[in-house]
């Protein structure tokens, strides 16, 4: 007879990213992504509308900054804050830049990535009469 | 030297008597400067012989000490006591393998994954002794030298959601070390490897969580090395509908 029994210990298919705070950390910035999504998409019905004439594109800005849009965009901003940041920190593992034999550090290239993202925030708020 | 007492539960579990593991404490007088090894082998030396578990150097290099201490897979050569101030320590198998017996887990899984990625170099012409070594510059090493250290602890699946979820994952040691070849100046055995590597099962399954990275005793970043195989691999999809492109 075959001694040998190995024991599986089970995993919850539905709650395993409870187990750990580091998969928290994922699922949250993985949730961010939906919302980043939907911000998006409004933002497309919104050029759509534009196209569409004066009145839809009124109605469109009416809807974005009524009480409900206002909150949604709060909340989205601070999801899209979370993506941006959880993404950026992940960028120098997948983006190895290697110059002769020294890899360019990490912090340098997150660095780059706040840069560029402060100029071109900055450029779309002067662009909007805001800065 | 100062002594203190830990408490050290272990998960155990002996295939010829029980239906499921359960926690055994033992109470080791510990020295100071001990790992949770040494604890270990305190047990197994003047308490319990039947203890099982596996280790050979003691010093982070072969790998085979790997274990959930508290909670987080470590090496228990390379986790001291002193960071565990409470005194109590659980100890247990690595997550997401089976239960060979104690602390023993079955690691046939792996070694068939590591096998399936032609973990060697595939040369890109072949030389015979009298044509000399393969040349390779400092800066070809670097390329690749992060994803030669590491030592098949494992503790990379163990905290990995996904190998955890569906153990088809080819998963993060096998991936980095199939990436570590890919980058070798000497190799051309990339084509050969995408059977497995480019698989839906191999990097594509990966969902960049990032947890194989944060435990790993030996800095090898095994999510790094995945997610830039899957942007290598992005690149060639693209440039392959550029004119004179593969498809
Ligand atoms: S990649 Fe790191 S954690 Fe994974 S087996 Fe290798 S040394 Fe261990
Ligand atoms: S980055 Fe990929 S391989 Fe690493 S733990 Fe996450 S899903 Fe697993
Ligand atoms: S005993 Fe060899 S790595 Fe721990």
């Amino acid at each position: 007879m075959n001694p040998r029994k190995p024991y599986v210990r089970p995993i919850s298919k539905t709650s395993w990213f409870m187990t750990q705070s580091r998969y928290k950390v994922y699922m949250l910035h993985e949730i961010s992504s939906l919302f980043v999504a939907i911000y998006s998409a409004i933002l497309i019905i919104g050029l759509v509308r534009l196209g569409e004439g004066e009145a839809a594109w009124q109605g469109w800005l009416d809807a974005v900054t009524s009480p409900i849009g206002v909150i949604f965009h709060l909340i989205a901003f601070v999801f899209a804050l979370i993506h941006t940041t959880s993404w950026f920190k992940a960028v120098p593992q997948a983006m190895r830049i290697q110059r002769g034999e020294e890899i360019v550090p990490g912090k340098l290239i997150v660095g780059a990535h706040y840069g560029v993202l402060a100029a071109v925030s900055l450029f779309v708020l002067i662009l909007a009469g805001v800065a | 030297m100062s002594e203190r007492t830990i408490e050290l539960e272990v998960l155990r579990y002996r295939p010829e008597q029980d239906q499921e593991p359960f926690f055994q404490t033992y109470k080791v007088p510990c020295e100071e400067e001990w790992v949770v090894l040494d604890a270990l082998n305190y047990v197994k030396e003047e308490m319990d012989r039947t203890l099982s578990y596996r280790w050979s150097c003691h010093m982070f290099v072969c790998g085979s000490c790997g274990m959930m201490i508290d909670g987080e897979p470590k090496l228990a050569c390379k986790a001291f006591l002193k960071d565990y101030p409470t005194g109590k320590i659980r100890v247990e198998p690595l997550s997401n393998f089976p239960i060979e017996r104690d602390l023993v887990v079955v690691l046939d899984d792996f070694v068939e994954k590591l096998e399936s990625v032609k973990p060697y170099i595939i040369p890109k012409e072949e030389r015979t002794v009298e044509q000399g070594e393969y040349l390779q510059t400092p800066a070809q090493l670097k390329a690749f030298k992060q994803y030669t250290l590491c030592i098949n602890c494992l503790c990379c699946y163990a905290v990995c959601p996904q190998y955890g979820l569906d153990e088809s994952f080819v998963g993060p040691a096998a991936l980095a070390l199939a990436h570590r070849y890919n980058m070798d100046s000497r190799d051309l055995g990339r084509a050969a490897r995408d059977d497995v590597v480019a698989a839906a099962e191999g990097i594509w399954h990966c969902s960049f969580v990032g947890a194989c990275s944060q435990v790993c005793p030996k800095d090898v970043d095994p999510a790094g090395a995945i997610q830039q195989a899957k942007f290598a691999h992005g690149i060639d999809y693209l440039t392959s509908f550029l004119p004179g492109g593969k498809r």
